[in-house]
């Protein structure tokens, strides 16, 4: 099971792709090579879900979007509360989710900072 | 291309239903086809838009099992998926078959059958059309992307609380007129947003969004029956053309988007259905966009052009888009008040378009209304329909 957060970088243009795609979206060259994306990240929105699917025992959910340095961003389970805009993350790759017994693994990230 | 014009409409109640999914297409469809005096002549195809009859109803192929309940034998038959898009995309397919000369006489029927699971089951279906290894795996849902989205229209645009809530009340007010919608109340923005039990009426469902910004999980279905413009005169004396059709895609996450709360697809396809009806949004009478949540509407109001960027939270404050406003959004009630069975939603659009041109909507009705638009939004913006529609052949 990987650990840390892989970006697909096209081997043509250098674009770093969150997540894969078989053809790049900037030049459409089809060769990439995993990257890491390291684990800091800053927070561009999130939410705080109430009215969950299948697959949590839990009654909220925290959910947002986060950058990484190199620009990339992606979505995320956040984990922790009071997040705000513009907050420094710590990113890892965990289980996020179990549905009718199959597990799901995926971004997850908890403050770094105190307010 | 043939010209393609639509000569039958009818639709179930949308709302918690306690007929099965392919009675409320059979009920639909009947509807459609009493409206268009179909009778004994046969159809050439019929398209069936549904979602997830597949994970709730443990029903698909729902084309085929609903020519044959309808004695319609041997029509082609088959089901569109698309998403929340699949009704739009459904007519879409019946608009080229007939514009191609393959067909001339074609059904659409959009149904969906959502409440005989729990939410959690209903809200997991619909998010499986979120990313499957980006998305899916962190628990995401609808509602969920559209309050990040929310956020951040916010911040930029200065949206308030108080202009999303008037978008569901302007639309639960039109719904109201509307004998076929799901969710009725005259409701308030004290008693949804200020009161003291505001909290408890009107609940964070994904924060900022509350129940009242959320369209209801619904049951129901929509059917338009569509023909060559040459033959409309033997189904009715009143048709409705559809004269512009537009289609675009984005990406399938939205934190891939170049900026998030930009909706290209909108701005594409409501581009493409208004050139090619040679119109632009200031000629447009009444408009049917999809208000799954509130923000959506503000949102895409602007994306097509209706109101600069920004505008869209102030012309909702100042009754823009009320009935007798400056351009009618959402007579119907929208997805928020009318309902949203996803299948059904795309057909529902239109069919609240066609009798807003007919001048057949009742306490509802946009006066002098000739032409209509419509947006079907699919995913979370990435697959986008929209339709120009104009009064007569």
């Amino acid at each position: 099971m990987q650990d840390k957060i892989t970006g697909f970088r096209c081997k043509k243009c250098k674009k770093i792709h969150y997540p894969y795609h078989d053809r790049c979206i900037k030049c459409k060259g089809r060769e990439f090579e995993e990257v890491d994306m390291g684990s800091e990240c800053e927070l561009v929105t999130f939410t705080e879900l109430t009215a969950l699917p299948t697959g949590f025992d839990q009654r909220v959910l925290n959910l947002g979007v986060v950058e990484f340095p190199a620009k990339v961003r992606a979505t995320a389970q956040l984990i922790g509360e009071n997040f705000r805009i513009g907050q420094k993350l710590r990113a890892k790759w965990g289980l996020t989710r179990e549905v009718d017994g199959e597990e799901f693994y995926g971004i997850q990230c908890f403050p770094v900072e105190k307010r | 291309m043939r010209k393609v014009v639509i000569v039958g409409v009818g639709m179930t109640k949308f709302g918690r239903r306690v007929e099965g999914l392919m009675q409320l297409l059979s009920e639909a469809s009947l509807a459609a086809m009493d409206d268009a005096g179909i009778g004994d002549k046969p159809l050439d195809a019929v398209y069936v838009s549904n979602m997830a009859g597949g994970i709730l109803n443990h029903q698909t192929a729902l084309g085929s099992s609903l020519v044959d309940r309808l004695s319609l034998l041997p029509a082609a038959a088959e089901t569109v998926e698309n998403g929340p898009a699949s009704g739009s995309s459904a007519i879409k397919n019946a608009y080229f078959s007939i514009a191609s000369g393959a067909y001339d006489l074609v059904m659409v029927t959009g149904g969906e059958k959502m409440g005989d699971v729990p939410g959690f089951v209903a809200t997991d279906a619909v998010a499986t059309m979120s990313h499957p290894e980006a998305e899916y795996p962190l628990g995401i849902t609808l509602p969920s992307l559209a309050a990040m989205f929310t956020k951040l229209y916010m911040e930029r645009y200065g949206i308030t609380s108080d202009q999303l809530a008037m978008v569901a009340l302007k639309n639960h007010l039109n719904g109201l007129k509307n004998p076929y919608s799901h969710i009725r109340g005259d409701f308030i923005l004290e008693g949804v947003l200020h009161c003291p039990e505001a909290i408890v009426n009107n609940p964070y469902i994904a924060e900022p969004l509350r129940l009242y910004d959320c369209c209801p999980v619904s049951d129901g279905a929509a059917s338009v029956i569509l023909c060559a413009e040459e033959k409309a005169k033997e189904f009715t004396t009143v048709p409705v053309t559809i004269a512009g059709f537009g289609q675009a895609t984005d990406h399938q996450t939205v934190h891939e988007r170049e900026d998030p709360t930009d909706l290209k697809a909108v701005t594409l396809a409501a581009k493409k259905a208004l050139d090619m009806a040679k119109l632009t949004p200031k000629d447009i009478d009444v408009a049917e966009l999809h208000d799954a949540f509130t923000i959506l509407e503000i949102a895409q109001s602007e994306h097509v052009g209706f109101f600069k960027k920004g505008e869209g939270g102030k012309a909702v404050e100042a009754g823009l888009t009320q009935i007798g406003g400056k351009i009618p959004i959402n007579p119907s009630g929208g997805l928020k008040s009318r309902g949203h069975p996803v299948g059904a939603t795309g057909v529902a659009q239109v069919v609240e378009l066609v009798w807003q041109l007919r001048g057949q909507a009742g306490e509802r009705q946009v006066k002098n209304a000739s032409k209509g638009f419509s947006l079907n939004f699919g995913g979370f913006g990435n697959n986008v329909i929209a339709f120009v529609l104009k009064k007569g052949a």
